[in-house]
């Protein structure tokens, strides 16, 4: 029996209490298969990152579950077949580029053998050669984006969440972002990624997610939400328009 | 087995931020130059110099072990949280108990550290003024009290640093936590003194016949008084290898309470 890569159900999610209660998620159900690349949109404080969040067990579902390769979150360990790059990825500011990867490398329970094969490669991939014994403390934002990149990546793991992987870097570093993504999927990989870049996500998604103010307005393929004739950005304007309209009736 | 070398490669990598901060260095610098200090302050007093230097080498070495779990440790902490840097570490394969005690050791690791340089430090000055001084020589002065005195030192350091873990796994601001960890430590460094009051005195005043309460607060915080052994290493007093090792099973198995609470409150925590 094969799992889903990624199932939520029914999930809920508020921050604050009583009259300030701010609703982040409400009913979201998700379903992700293995070896897709699905795209989460949304625009800003729509409850992308806390969605992820709530994937990676830092925040505790108000109600609903949430599976990756059929573990219950939270309950059974599966921390070991996902790669997880957050928004805004820091690091220890003392450890070198190769010491930081070397740590999460070991903490995922990688052999030294298999880790000093693997960060060479990671880190030529990512253009951070000449940078991997400097400290991280005085890495640029995109430099720590792409270090960020090889630290989710380090580990070869089968799913991966990508907290808008694209954002800070240059279009050199973006296209080649791209490029990884494109071989990660070739690869069979799972991907699960938020981006505000429309043509990324035309670009790479099989399927897509549209989410807004915590209500999930689409979930499906790519192709199919594309309005004939128009693209990616004017449906999406569009979706969320009449979500706002009907929100206001 | 898995268990132990996650917990020893967080430990390691905790380490080695912490002794490549600049914080460390300064903090410890200045204190080496405080117990050199030894020399000018020790010829202030015109009697019992021996004693006088001893102390205040040993206490120099204490207020900069605090300075260290209070600054720079309660920093490192306060950062894996504030700036979610722990993301980072659990999106793997690690238990929250994991995380605190790798933490925990690698920063008890860094006090031992800097225990040692200002024990060298403050042993040398020591050993200059006994040497200067020769007729002020405690009787039955000993280097071994002296190390142990330290070990001591250092572990009640271990004890506060365990307290500041459990403060950062339930207060919501690192400030607060700051200040829970502070006083938390000024009421254990008072425990002994208050219990003594109220059970030697029958005249202890809101306090009196409490004996009970006091003996049971004495054992919730923790008793760092137990750990001060300046003043028997000054006069060279007796300390018997057997009330050593007790201690060290109290700070041990006190830190690892601690620790344990410290996991059950940050599960319920929110990461974000
Ligand atoms: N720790 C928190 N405490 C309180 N409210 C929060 C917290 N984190 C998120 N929120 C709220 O949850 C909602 C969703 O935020 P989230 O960060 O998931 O948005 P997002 O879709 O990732 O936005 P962006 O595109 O800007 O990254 C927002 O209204 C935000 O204010
Ligand atoms: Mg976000």
């Amino acid at each position: 029996m094969t799992y889903p890569a990624i199932e939520i159900n029914h999930l809920r999610k508020g921050f604050g209490s009583g009259r300030k209660k701010n609703q982040a998620l409400s009913n979201l159900s998700l379903s992700i298969q293995p070896g897709e690349v699905f795209g989460f949109l949304g625009p800003n404080g729509a409850g992308k990152s806390t969605t992820i969040k709530l994937l990676l067990h830092f925040l505790k579902p108000d109600h609903g579950s949430l599976h990756i390769l059929g573990k219950a979150v939270g309950q059974e360990e599966f921390r070991h077949r996902i790669g997880y790059l957050s928004e805004f990825p820091v690091f220890y500011d003392h450890l070198t580029a190769g010491e930081t990867l070397l740590l999460s490398g070991r903490l995922s329970g990688m052999t030294r053998q298999a880790i000093d094969q693997r960060i060479p490669m990671l880190l030529e991939r990512m253009n951070l050669t000449e940078a991997a014994d400097r400290r991280v403390g005085g890495f640029s934002k995109g430099m720590k984006q792409r270090l960020g990149m090889a630290n989710a990546l380090v580990h070869d793991p089968a799913v991966l969440i990508f907290d808008e992987p694209m954002s800070g870097l240059d279009p050199v570093g973006r296209h080649q972002i791209k490029g990884l993504i494109a071989e990660l999927k070739q690869e069979g990989k799972t991907i699960f990624f938020s981006s505000h870049i429309l043509s990324d996500i035309e670009a790479l998604c099989d399927r897509i997610g549209i989410i807004h103010k915590g209500v999930l307005l689409y979930s499906g393929g790519l192709r199919d939400f594309l309005v004939a004739g128009v693209g990616l950005e004017e449906s999406f304007v569009q979706i969320i328009e009449e979500a706002d309209r009907a929100s206001f009736a | 087995m898995q268990a132990l070398r996650k917990i020893w490669f967080l430990a390691l990598s905790t380490c080695t931020e912490g002794i490549r901060h600049r914080a460390l260095w300064a903090i410890v610098c200045m204190a080496a130059l405080l117990t050199m200090a030894n020399l000018g302050v020790t010829t202030l007093y015109s009697w019992d110099l021996g004693k006088v230097s001893v102390e205040f080498g040993l206490s120099a070495v204490a207020f900069t072990g605090l300075l260290l779990v209070f600054f720079l440790g309660m920093k490192i902490l306060a950062d894996d949280l504030e700036r979610s840097r722990i993301f980072m570490l659990l999106s793997r394969p690690v238990s929250i108990w994991q995380y605190l005690t790798g933490k925990f050791i690698g920063l008890a690791m860094i006090l031992l550290l800097a225990t040692i340089i200002l024990g060298l430090s403050a042993a040398l000055s020591m050993r200059y003024v006994l040497w200067l001084y020769a007729a002020f020589v405690p009787p039955d002065f000993s280097w071994l009290t002296c190390v142990m005195a330290l070990v001591c030192q250092w572990l009640s350091l271990v004890v506060v640093l365990a307290l500041s873990v459990l403060c950062f796994s339930f207060a919501r601001q690192p400030f607060v936590a700051l200040l829970l960890a502070v006083s938390s430590y000024l009421v254990g460094q008072n425990m002994e003194l208050l219990r003594r009051v109220v059970v030697e005195n029958p005249q202890a005043g809101a306090l009196a016949g409490q004996e009970q309460l006091v003996v049971a607060l004495s054992w919730i915080f923790p008793n760092l008084s137990l750990f001060d052994k300046k003043y028997e290493a000054a006069y060279g007093m007796a300390f018997s290898g057997q009330e050593f090792v007790l201690l060290c099973l109290y700070a041990i198995s006190y830190s690892a309470l601690l620790l344990y609470l410290a996991t059950l409150l940050f599960r319920r925590k929110e990461l974000a």
